[in-house]
């Protein structure tokens, strides 16, 4: 029973994680703030983002779902060719949008 | 291969714009504010971006003949259109379609006149480097006048995307209908997400101020 109630804490563990998973996007052509503000408006109006993080250095947009929303990476990807960038590569990574900034913030 | 052929194509096509701007349009259903300000030249325009190439606005200048007192007043209704756009993983480059049509009226005898214009423009940019050329072309005007724009500019460092970025920027500007001569001015540019700041004097003293708001 006990060793139950661990599997099943960190099943729950696991798809907690699994739920604040963000979307991270290596974008060409994002040069300046200016003119890369239309990435940020335009995926932060899809109805799934919780919150987006631009990060011109390393030339990435980290988009991080609302609990329990799902985000398409077609929309996305839509988006951000609307915008007028182009779309490198698009991954999942486990932290959040503050994480990531933390993290970068960290590694400065 | 491809971006030396982009940076020769970019180099020989020297048309300019008037006036000449970073980037003539925002991102897809935003709205910009731009304006252009110098003793010889003032402009005020604003545009909507019905598309992520297309925008539609309206401009209103005034300009300065060469050797009159009086100055050129008109009201147009302006296009631009993204012809192409090319995005490398540390720069992008444009090529612009900018047009106006609309009405001018004379610093003589005050009438008005149907006034058309067309000019071209690309540009070339890095994180910390900044090139552009444009040509703008009166096709329909009392008063015919070409307006060749060139600007080279530098950033000292990068910086994060909410953070404000300074840049020297010099341009050469030739307006035809002001003189005949070329006019250089450096300017202090700051970029921010939502606005963009020029401010410069030319070897003759002239201020200028420059500024785009994206919304």
């Amino acid at each position: 029973m006990k060793h139950i109630a661990i599997a099943v804490f960190f099943v729950l563990l696991y798809f907690s994680n699994a739920s604040h998973a963000s979307i991270k996007v290596t974008v060409n052509g994002m040069v300046c703030s200016f003119c890369a503000q239309g990435i940020e408006k335009s995926i932060s109006k899809l109805s799934a983002t919780k919150a987006v993080l631009v990060d011109l250095k390393n030339k990435v947009v980290v988009i991080e779902p609302r609990e329990g929303a799902q985000l398409k990476e077609q929309d996305v990807i839509r988006e951000i060719r609307d915008a007028g960038y182009d779309v490198v590569r698009i991954e999942t990574i486990p932290q959040t949008v503050a994480q990531f900034r933390e993290e970068k913030k960290a590694t400065r | 291969m491809r971006r030396t052929g982009l940076l020769l194509i970019f180099v020989v096509v020297a048309f300019t714009s008037k006036p000449a701007r970073a980037a003539p349009m925002g991102f897809k259903d935003s709205w910009m504010v731009m304006g252009d300000f110098s003793s010889s030249y003032r402009e005020l325009s604003l545009n909507y971006a019905l598309s992520a190439n297309d925008a539609f606005g309206i401009a209103v200048n005034e300009s300065s003949l060469a050797r009159a007192t009086s100055k050129s007043k008109s009201v147009e209704a302006t296009y631009v259109r993204k012809l192409r756009r090319w995005n490398f993983p540390n720069a992008q480059a444009n090529i612009w379609f900018l047009g106006s049509l609309g009405g001018e009226s004379s610093p003589l005898s005050g009438e008005r006149k149907t006034s058309a214009s067309a000019g071209l423009q690309a540009d070339y940019e890095t994180t910390r480097f900044y090139s552009m050329v444009a040509l703008r072309t009166n096709v329909v005007a009392q008063h015919p006048s070409d307006i060749v724009t060139a600007r080279i500019g530098f950033s000292f460092y990068e910086v994060e995307y909410e953070q404000p970025q300074p840049w020297i920027i010099i341009e050469a500007r030739k307006m035809s209908i002001a003189s005949a001569d070329f006019e250089f001015t450096p300017m202090l540019r700051v970029v921010h997400r939502r606005y963009f700041i020029e401010i410069g004097a030319s070897g003759s003293g002239d201020m200028r101020l420059n500024f785009m708001y994206n919304h």
